[in-house]
């Protein structure tokens, strides 16, 4: 039975991914980390400029998954009752308070997307970490489930002015913060500039069929998903090598450029992390049709779940996802499986 | 008048000291000459109890100054007689004739005693060293060494004669004919040197050089005697071969081969890159599939037991093949893909 379900689970996966590509071009390393957060049930942060398509990414997966969708704006007037309730002046001449975007969909909110997350203030931020680390919500007396949410964000790191930066303990509940780039390939670029599909963002994402997946079943496929694809002794014993290397890389010789190594990392990755990077690992092996882990599966996810858990020296901090890349490169390189 | 030593000048001597010590100087002479007059020659042996066998240089002409000759005596005393050791010539002794040195000179002299119950047979090795020439050939002696043998009843001894060895002695060059200042002539070779224990010191110390620089080669070589020699799959081959055949030896031996693939490529090796490790090193393009294999091989021995993998012989056949064809790509060698596994 369950092999059955992995087989038509994976069928699915493999199907919304491939809607979502025709819609986003160019961009199947992050939409195959986006796929693998969900099945893994990890919340996403997107970071890359302006433009480069996050937004719409997201919507088109948002699309595909099903059940209730909300979206917010970050800017810095927004207050953390802004996602609870807003009130106005009803027809009637009273105010009324309606539900905020956390609340509008109740227990069928599936994604909850929130746009520039670095431009609302800490208190935001807050609110937002207690929702997406206990998915529950107290308000109007009363607690609030939100069992399948998923929160999708985005920031843009090169803007720099009122905006927020996120402080390390709110990215470690992020389960990825995958980069977007502009894609190296003339044909694509000159397609993203000629194409007039995609001049209308709402019409090229309903392109994506909708309720792909049954949102509702995702956090019992998930769990049964984990379960069902092993780690071996081995690969136990490389896991935990990787995770020493991220808090002290000099013990293995890891250098990067330009940087001094014994000051460089403050705190690696957290054991909250290395539980992501199992679970993101595990959907990776799945949906490349395995039933067991492989090194691979932990370099194929280990950049997107760990670099922005990693806490530099405030000096470094500047080019920390230069930084991270090329430590974690070096990691992989550095340590041998077996 | 009374003399006084002490009041005499310090840097002439008085005549009356002069004639003390002139005195004591005749009368200690006279001492002396009275006391050899008294020594008499000691009485010879009786033949019957003593044997001589003497071995004398070849030949008794011919030698010039600084020559040695070597003679061997051997003496056969019977009891009750035996040889009183302190007779024996010692080195540096030369003799005499009328009050002349002869200029021939005990040089060394090694003895050998064999006891016997009726007898003791001494064997005197002595040498000799001419210190004498002239103008013409002129002869020489080794003179009769006088020994003493002790009669251990009576306590009496005798005297024991080695019989003396004549022999000539030549000059340097003849007088008169050669004047060695007006007889450069090119064609008379030049005295040379014996340089034979020279030349063998110096053949071991070559030998000895060249080992040394051999094992130096060797170090300096990464352990190796050969270029491309002992490199890391060279190594990983014997290793594998003493590996057992069991689930424990597959795992150390595939384990063994990641080792050396990583440091070969410098870094470490998956699957997913080894496109990157064939293009920086095509001499292991030929064994790109037997690459990718293996890691289908590890994957099924250290991650996922479920997976398939398909090879031509047993597991440790397989990699002892596929290590040896690793080897000769590391030697720049073409890999033989029908070699046996144990060749």
């Amino acid at each position: 039975m369950s092999d059955t379900q992995l087989t038509d689970w994976r069928e699915h996966a493999l199907t919304l991914e491939s809607e979502v590509n025709k819609v986003v071009v160019g961009q199947q390393s992050p939409i195959r980390l986006i796929t693998t957060s969900i099945f893994a049930r990890g919340h996403v942060l997107l970071e890359g400029d302006v433009g480069v398509g996050k937004t719409t990414l997201l919507r088109a997966f948002t699309r595909g998954i099903g059940g209730g969708y909300q979206r917010i704006e970050g800017t810095i007037d927004l207050m953390p009752n802004d996602l609870v309730y807003h009130t106005y002046l009803g027809e009637d001449g009273k105010p009324h308070v309606s539900a905020g975007p956390l609340l509008q969909s109740g227990e069928n909110l599936s994604i909850f997307f929130f746009n520039e997350i670095n431009r609302a203030r800490p208190q935001v931020h807050s609110l937002l970490l207690r929702v997406m680390a206990e998915r529950t919500l107290t308000a109007f007396n009363k607690e609030h489930h939100f069992p399948h949410m998923l929160v999708f964000a985005d920031r843009n790191q090169v803007e720099k002015e009122e905006t927020f930066d996120i402080p390390s303990a709110a990215r470690d509940r992020f389960m990825m913060e995958i980069p977007i780039v502009v894609p190296n390939d003339d044909l694509i670029m000159e397609d993203l500039v000629f194409n007039t599909r995609f001049h209308d963002v709402d019409t090229l994402v309903a392109n994506v069929p909708e309720n792909i997946l049954q949102f509702d079943q995702l956090n019992a496929f998930g769990a049964l998903l984990q379960n069902s694809i092993t780690a071996s002794p081995a690969l136990r014993s490389y896991v935990l090598k990787l995770w020493r290397a991220t808090k002290t890389p000099t013990d293995y010789g890891i250098k990067v450029s330009g940087v001094d190594m014994k000051r460089l990392v403050l705190s690696g990755a957290s054991p909250r992390g290395m539980g992501m990077v199992l679970r993101a690992a595990r959907v990776n092996a799945w949906l490349n049709n395995r039933t067991a882990v492989l090194p691979e599966d932990i370099h194929d996810v280990l950049h997107a779940t760990v670099a922005h858990r990693l806490v530099f020296s405030p000096v470094y901090e500047m080019r920390r996802t230069e930084i991270a890349r090329e430590m974690l490169s070096g990691i992989i390189s550095a340590i041998a499986a077996p | 008048m009374k003399i006084s030593l002490f009041n005499a000048p310090t840097h002439q001597p008085s005549t009356a000291l002069l004639h003390v010590m002139r005195g004591l100087m005749l009368a200690l002479s006279l001492h002396f000459s009275a006391a050899m007059a008294d020594v008499k020659p000691l009485p010879d042996v009786d033949p019957k109890f003593v044997t001589i066998t003497e071995t004398n240089p070849t030949r008794d002409a011919g030698y010039v100054v600084g020559d040695t000759l070597d003679r061997t005596v051997v003496i056969t005393i019977r009891k009750p007689y035996e040889l009183v050791k302190e007779s024996l010539p010692i080195v540096g002794y030369e003799h005499r004739w009328k009050g002349q040195l002869i200029g021939v000179e005990l040089v060394d002299i090694k003895t050998e005693e064999k006891q016997k119950s009726d007898s003791t047979t001494h064997k005197l090795d002595l040498r000799y060293q001419v210190f004498t020439t002239g103008r013409t050939v002129k002869h020489a002696s080794l003179k009769a060494e006088i020994l003493q043998v002790r009669n251990l009843q009576t306590k009496e001894v005798f005297q024991l004669r080695i019989p003396f060895f004549d022999f000539r002695v030549s000059p340097l060059s003849i007088f008169g004919q050669v004047k060695l200042n007006e007889d450069m002539s090119p064609f008379v070779p030049p005295l040379l040197l014996n340089a034979a224990p020279e030349h063998r010191n110096l053949k071991l110390l070559g030998i000895l050089l060249a080992f040394s620089l051999l094992g130096l080669l060797y170090i300096f070589g990464a352990y190796a005697w050969l270029p491309k020699m002992g490199g890391p799959f060279a190594k990983a081959y014997r290793d594998i071969r003493k590996m057992p055949e069991t689930a424990e030896g597959l795992q150390s031996a595939v384990a063994r081969i990641h080792q050396s693939l990583n440091r070969t490529a410098g870094n470490s090796l998956f699957a997913s890159n080894i496109k990157e490790f064939v293009a920086a090193k095509p001499a292991f393009a030929p064994v790109s599939n037997q690459i990718q294999q293996f890691f289908d091989l590890s994957k099924q021995v250290f991650f996922e037991p479920d997976a398939t993998v398909q090879l031509d012989d047993s597991p440790k056949d397989w990699l002892l093949k596929f290590c040896r064809q690793l080897r000769d790509c590391e030697r720049g060698l073409r890999p033989d893909n029908k070699q046996k596994a144990n060749a």
